[in-house]
């Protein structure tokens, strides 16, 4: 589990939080299953209501546009919000081009540099390395 | 949060896994928010109906045994159930004696190695470092 914090923000903050890794998921035009897995774990770990994890979910149509739910977002929030769309860009196994140039949008309002921004993405390999060994010694 | 196979089950097979995180969640008697944060992030991974969501929510209040649990765990659910029930058990830092017997019951049911579990915390300890490492690169940006 994450020591974020995310759970203790407000309401708005965290539907925030989850529409903008709903526009990452959709950024490269298709929204697989496994995107939408990584999205509704995402609202349950930030303890999102059932209605507005509703209103979320009305986003895998017609995605709330970046600019507007980056607009004077919380720098500290959005360092959150970066480690957490960083996962969910990498889950279709490839960071598409938009994937990236959204990703770079967030860094600039997280205070984040290209070089930490690469680390990021680093770190996200080094943590699919580490989840795929369970499967190796259960057998999967 | 990783790419991960537990929305791929048959339905009633994700609905096991969930029950299974219901006991587990419950076993100490105790339900911490970041316990129940995790808990409702493996329950967002299971992509389950909202029915299924609110049959597993009333689980937490009531938990079932574990025999109850394990007589629909089988197979793959299974061996996801126990990673995500490791996980669980040691969130708080700590796996106690009522978590250890559970998870080797599990383990055991499933017909795993005998270390199964060890490797299990072992691999789980990993990951909880991994994402502190995540956070610490979240700090370095506020420098």
């Amino acid at each position: 589990m994450f020591p974020d914090g995310l759970i203790h923000r407000s309401p708005q903050e965290r539907v925030r939080y989850a529409e903008i890794l709903v526009y990452i998921a959709a950024a490269d035009g298709e929204l697989v299953r496994e995107e939408i897995a990584m999205i509704e774990a995402m609202m349950g770990r930030a303890m999102l209501h059932p209605e507005s994890r509703i209103t979320v979910r009305a986003g895998f149509e017609q995605p709330i546009p970046l600019e507007q739910s980056l607009a004077d977002l919380d720098p500290s929030l959005a360092q959150i919000i970066l480690r957490d769309a960083a996962l969910v860009a990498a889950v279709d196994g490839d960071y598409d081009r938009k994937e990236l140039t959204a990703l770079r949008k967030i860094a600039k309002v997280a205070g984040a540099s290209t070089t930490q921004l690469s680390e990021l993405l680093d770190w996200v390999k080094e943590g699919w390395l580490w989840f795929e060994k369970a499967s190796v010694f259960l057998g999967q | 949060m990783l790419p991960d196979t537990v929305h791929k089950l048959p339905r009633e097979e994700r609905f096991a896994y969930a029950r299974l995180l219901a006991f587990m969640a419950r076993i100490d008697n105790e339900l911490t928010v970041d316990e129940m944060a995790m808990f409702e992030q493996r329950l967002g991974t299971a992509l389950l109906s909202p029915g299924q969501r609110e049959a597993i929510r009333a689980a937490l209040k009531n938990p079932p045994t574990l025999e109850e649990c394990l007589e629909e765990l089988s197979g793959e659910a299974g061996r996801l159930a126990l990673r995500d029930a490791v996980m669980m058990a040691a969130a708080d830092g700590t796996v106690d004696e009522d978590e250890r017997d559970a998870l080797e019951d599990i383990s055991e049911h499933l017909g795993l190695r005998e270390d199964a579990v060890e490797q299990l915390l072992n691999w789980t300890i990993k990951g909880y470092k991994w994402m502190k490492e995540g956070y610490e690169l979240l700090d370095t940006l506020e420098e």
